[in-house]
């Protein structure tokens, strides 16, 4: 058997009294589309900023790829990750075309200048394929601040495909999308996953708008409270409990890891 | 006279001027190091306006003085203490704002007060003919030694290299740093050296412009460009241009009317920066 992608066990944060994420054990195969939600401050974000290496757990393990998340391997183990971030404090006012933001996501990007006049053909066909996949590609060569909100996420994003990754860490991608533009993304990640084995991890908040696409929902306050299935049915009377301030089984199911039952 | 026949005199006149000009034993001396320090600002300049750091520059050039208060005061060699000084500050400055929760203006304004107020009282205690405080405050190119022009060589090309090996993981990290970060740039060791060369680049900046004025002549070239430039390497090239023009018409006009150099640049470069935002203006204007 393959190892999973991610494989997170008994991850604590945050002091003991009030930690921001308790115990949490998640497991992500390939090819596999997991959405977590929970309310505002459950530690969704935090997750995937573990997953980054940006922050480090006060116990607990992490396996990238079957490796253990060290920092000495982080940076190797990064290269097949792509990540796409909140939007808040973010407003740099830099010169940039559409095209120099896709590239950025590139492996090679960060090389010396005079490498950068060799071997850009094959970089070309990757960035107008990226911005394909998000239908931004005819806005290549637009200043990238002159782009509306949605239209900036979705060059945010070719910027995590261009790299191929092996593993997509999405928080809130659809957040300044129009619903048009959610089903389209929802359903670009649906495929990536079925044709290239492409594992994602996307943290949202409207549940009702992923359950069509994800193969598992996570639900997360402090702890995952429940992992659900593709075509389990979720009982409508659970939706607003959902974002209340304690847990809430929703269903349960063998394959949930972590799992408090009441 | 006829038009042509003005033309022809101007022109004469112009011609022997900078005749004049490239003759003069003291220009010759201080335009090719005034123009490597110009070369290595703006470069630099291109990432201090992009991570804007203009008042982590305003804080070294100051700390400087303490630095080359120590070298006065320890007597040792000016320019070398005054850089690693200069370095050691700023990386300190990188390290700093992560600890304690205190901002990083916070930070700079402290160092800043602090090493200024050190060098001032080191200074103080050396008699005043053994000090070019004039020099130092406000730039002294045209007495450029030998020896201080190698050592600007040599300081020059560490920053340039550095440059061009880690301009566009700056420019990635100044885009976006967590998404850098995640992508597996090792942002906090490229945010040091940044710091560091940036440091660099101010001991460089106070020979030339000396300590008040070099913040002007690190963000200048930069903030010229940054209305026309749409790329990296277009907005490191015009910031070249602006600065070398402006370094060259500075020391011209420095040379003719005997003003001090440094003032003269900087505010070369500031006339220039005011035709260059009034032409972006117009021309967005009339589109």
């Amino acid at each position: 058997m393959k190892s999973p992608v991610i494989s997170l066990s008994h991850i604590n944060f945050g002091p003991s009294h009030t930690p921001i994420l308790d115990d949490v054990s998640l497991e992500l195969e390939e090819g596999h589309f997991m959405g977590i939600v929970g309310p505002n401050g459950a530690g969704k974000s935090t997750i995937l900023s573990m997953v980054t290496g940006r922050l480090q757990p006060d116990s607990g393990h992490i396996d990238l790829f079957g490796e253990c998340l060290k920092r000495f391997n982080r940076y190797r183990l990064l290269k097949n990750i792509g990540y796409l971030h909140q939007l808040h404090d973010y407003a740099p006012n830099l010169p940039l075309k559409v095209r120099d933001i896709v590239a950025m996501g590139l492996h090679d990007y960060a090389k010396p200048l005079w490498q950068w006049f060799t071997s850009t053909s094959h970089q070309h066909a990757d960035i107008i394929q990226a911005l394909q996949y998000v239908e931004m590609d005819h806005l290549i060569n637009r200043d990238f601040r002159q782009l509306s909100g949605g239209q900036q996420q979705r060059v945010r994003l070719a910027r995590a495909l261009v790299r191929k990754p092996k593993l997509l860490l999405l928080d809130e991608p659809a957040a300044a999308l129009d619903s048009k533009q959610q089903q389209k993304l929802y359903a670009l990640l649906r495929q990536l996953c079925d044709t290239q084995g492409v594992a994602i991890m996307m943290v949202e908040h409207d549940i009702a708008a992923i359950t069509g696409h994800v193969d598992s929902v996570a639900c997360l306050n402090r702890s995952i409270h429940h992992h659900a299935m593709k075509g389990e049915q979720i009982p409508e009377d659970v939706w607003h409990q959902m974002y209340g301030q304690h847990m809430h089984v929703i269903a349960h199911d063998t394959s949930c890891i972590g799992c408090h039952h009441d | 006279m006829s038009l042509p026949m003005i033309r022809v005199v101007l022109g004469a006149i112009m011609i022997d001027f900078l005749q004049q000009f490239f003759a003069s034993p003291v220009m010759q001396d201080a335009l090719p190091p005034a123009l490597f320090i110009a070369i290595v600002a703006s470069s630099m300049s291109v990432m201090i306006l992009a991570h804007r750091l203009s008042f982590l520059t305003v804080g070294i050039s100051h700390a400087s003085l303490a630095g080359l208060g120590l070298a006065i005061a320890f007597s040792l060699p000016l320019l070398p203490t005054a850089t690693a000084f200069c370095v050691g500050i700023a990386l300190l400055l990188a390290a700093l704002p992560k600890q304690r929760g205190i901002s990083e203006d916070t930070g700079t304004g402290l160092l800043f007060a602090g090493s200024m107020a050190l060098g001032i009282v080191l200074i103080s205690q050396v008699s005043r003919n053994q000090v070019d405080l004039f020099g130092l405050l406000f730039g002294n190119i045209l007495t450029v030694t030998t020896q201080e022009w190698h050592w600007l060589l040599f300081i020059g090309c560490i920053i340039l290299l550095a440059f061009i090996t880690m301009a566009r993981a700056w420019w990635s990290i100044a885009f976006d740093a967590i998404t850098a970060a995640a992508g597996g740039l090792p942002v906090s060791l490229l945010r040091l050296l940044l710091y560091g060369t940036v440091g660099l680049s101010v001991v460089m900046c106070v020979k030339l412009a000396g300590i008040v004025l070099t913040t002007g002549l690190m963000v200048l070239p930069a903030t010229c460009a940054w209305l026309w430039g749409r790329s990296l390497i277009s907005l490191w090239l015009l910031s070249m241009s602006f600065a070398i023009i402006g370094t060259f018409i500075g020391l011209l006009f420095s040379y003719n009317y005997d003003w001090p150099s440094g003032a003269t640049i900087v505010l070369t470069l500031c006339i220039m920066f005011i035709m260059s935002w009034g032409t972006a203006w117009l021309t967005q204007r009339n589109k």
